[in-house]
């Protein structure tokens, strides 16, 4: 049987991704205050990881 | 007289990041795309116009072979470019949020230098893990990494200026420093079309080469398999059976090597030449002895160092007479070592003619090609032993 091999690029695309939506949620609901000065920094952060996880697979 | 056609420029999406212009653009001129970059960043940096320009290219220039989207492309090149652009990313969040919390250090004077040192670091980095084994087979550092280091270097050096420039302290240079600037551009500007020329004559020098020694394999393959089998049917005439069987077998072999298969149970150096001898042996019916110590497995080596000793089973099979014909094989970590020795007449082996092929082209010249060499000891009257040897 021939097991699918794991994506690490996506997996941590995908992740990334849930981070993200998960602040912008938080942000959305009140529970906290996501100015451009935080949102930046997070949208950079994620690309970056995602980059670096795509370098270095 | 005859003129070539010019080349036209086609994109590169394959060895691109984004459209391939300027991959395209490197391969057309015959030089590193890494410089193109370096230029179209620097061209970028001076005023943007590079950028309506890259994409007017990207439309208009079409693209070599087929086209994956260049996101899709670009996360899945395994790539130490991605790396640092990541840790660029990186650092520009983590000081964008220091800058955001007040940190007194971090200011748009500190920032984008630090995030240009931090790429640059991360080029350098990676370049360092560049694998020990591969450095030491090629005795010195791949070109990729040595340019990629470089740009590393250079984008560490570049953001610790831009950090001097911001902040005023480079003030007392920048007389001295200008002037030479300039006139070092003025000679580059000026120098460029030679050392263009220069790139181009060299890259030409190499394909020519590579084409002469592709020319030359598939001479000495041609030499050792359908020559051979049509001198094996011309002394076999009066048996049809087994011209019939020849044929069929060099037909086979032909178009295993025309595309580019190996037959099944010759996946060894010593099985393929055991493989080899069984063969020489059947054809020429001289009995060969063969002893194996040790084995590897079947590389591009390996087949050209195979070919050799079956040339040389074939001469010592046509001219050693009915006495057993000896294959001795040695593998080693360090190296292999093929000997193939027979009791025959022997020869004298500078007075081969120049035009006979088998000694010449077959063993010693593919040897070389490969890295490798062979010696023929031969003395008139006291048999032949051919040396084969490559060094791991």
């Amino acid at each position: 049987m021939r097991r699918g091999r794991v994506d690490r690029t996506l997996v941590v695309a995908g992740l990334a991704t849930i981070a993200l939506g998960a602040l912008l949620l938080l942000d959305r609901l009140g529970s906290i205050d996501l100015r451009f000065d935080y949102l930046a920094p997070a949208i950079l952060a994620a690309i970056g990881i995602v980059l670096i996880s795509a370098g270095l697979s | 007289m005859s003129s070539a056609a010019p080349v036209a420029v086609r994109r590169d999406p394959q060895h691109g990041y984004l459209g391939g212009v300027c991959a395209g653009f490197a391969a057309r001129v015959g030089i590193d795309p890494l410089l193109i970059r370096i230029g179209f960043i620097a061209a970028v940096a001076l005023g943007g116009v590079a950028i309506p320009l890259y994409a007017i290219a990207w439309v208009l220039i079409p693209a070599e072979g087929p086209e994956r989207p260049a996101f899709q492309r670009l996360l899945t090149r395994q790539d130490t470019w991605l790396v640092a652009a990541g840790m660029g990313c990186l650092t520009a969040s983590g000081l964008l949020l220091l800058r955001a919390w007040d940190v007194w250090i971090v200011n748009d004077r500190f920032l984008w230098p630090a995030v240009i040192a931090a790429t640059g670091g991360a080029l350098i980095w990676r370049q360092s893990q560049t694998a020990p084994e591969r450095v030491a087979q090629r005795g010195r550092l791949p070109r990729q990494t040595v340019n990629r280091a470089t740009a590393g270097a250079a984008l560490v050096v570049g953001g610790a200026l831009i950090f001097l420039y911001v902040n005023d302290a480079l003030a007392p240079a920048r007389d001295v420093v200008l002037p030479v600037i300039v006139i070092l551009l003025a000679v580059a500007i000026i120098l460029a079309p030679w050392w263009i020329r220069l790139v181009r004559g060299l890259a030409d020098e190499r394909d020519a080469r590579i084409r002469s020694q592709e020319r030359a394999e598939v001479a000495a393959h041609l030499h050792d398999s359908v020559l051979q089998t049509l001198a094996l049917v011309q002394k076999r005439a009066d048996d049809p059976r087994e011209v019939a069987a020849l044929a069929r077998r060099q037909e086979r072999e032909l178009r295993a090597w025309l595309n580019n298969t190996r037959p099944s149970g010759e996946e060894t150096l010593g099985s393929a030449l055991e493989a080899a001898a069984a063969e020489v042996e059947g054809d020429h019916h001289v009995p060969i002895e063969v002893v194996t110590v040790g084995d590897a497995p079947l590389d591009e080596r390996g087949v050209a160092i195979v070919a050799a000793a079956r040339e040389a089973l074939v001469n010592a099979s046509k001219f050693a007479g009915p006495e057993p014909i000896s294959l001795y094989v040695e593998v080693t970590d360090e190296r292999i070592e093929v000997f193939v020795r027979d009791r025959g007449p022997g020869f004298a082996v500078d007075d081969v003619p120049s035009d006979r092929r088998g000694v010449r082209d077959s063993i010693v010249g593919r040897m070389e090609r490969h890295g490798g060499r062979a010696t023929v000891h031969s003395t008139p009257g006291y048999g032949t032993e051919v040396e084969l040897v490559i060094e791991s």
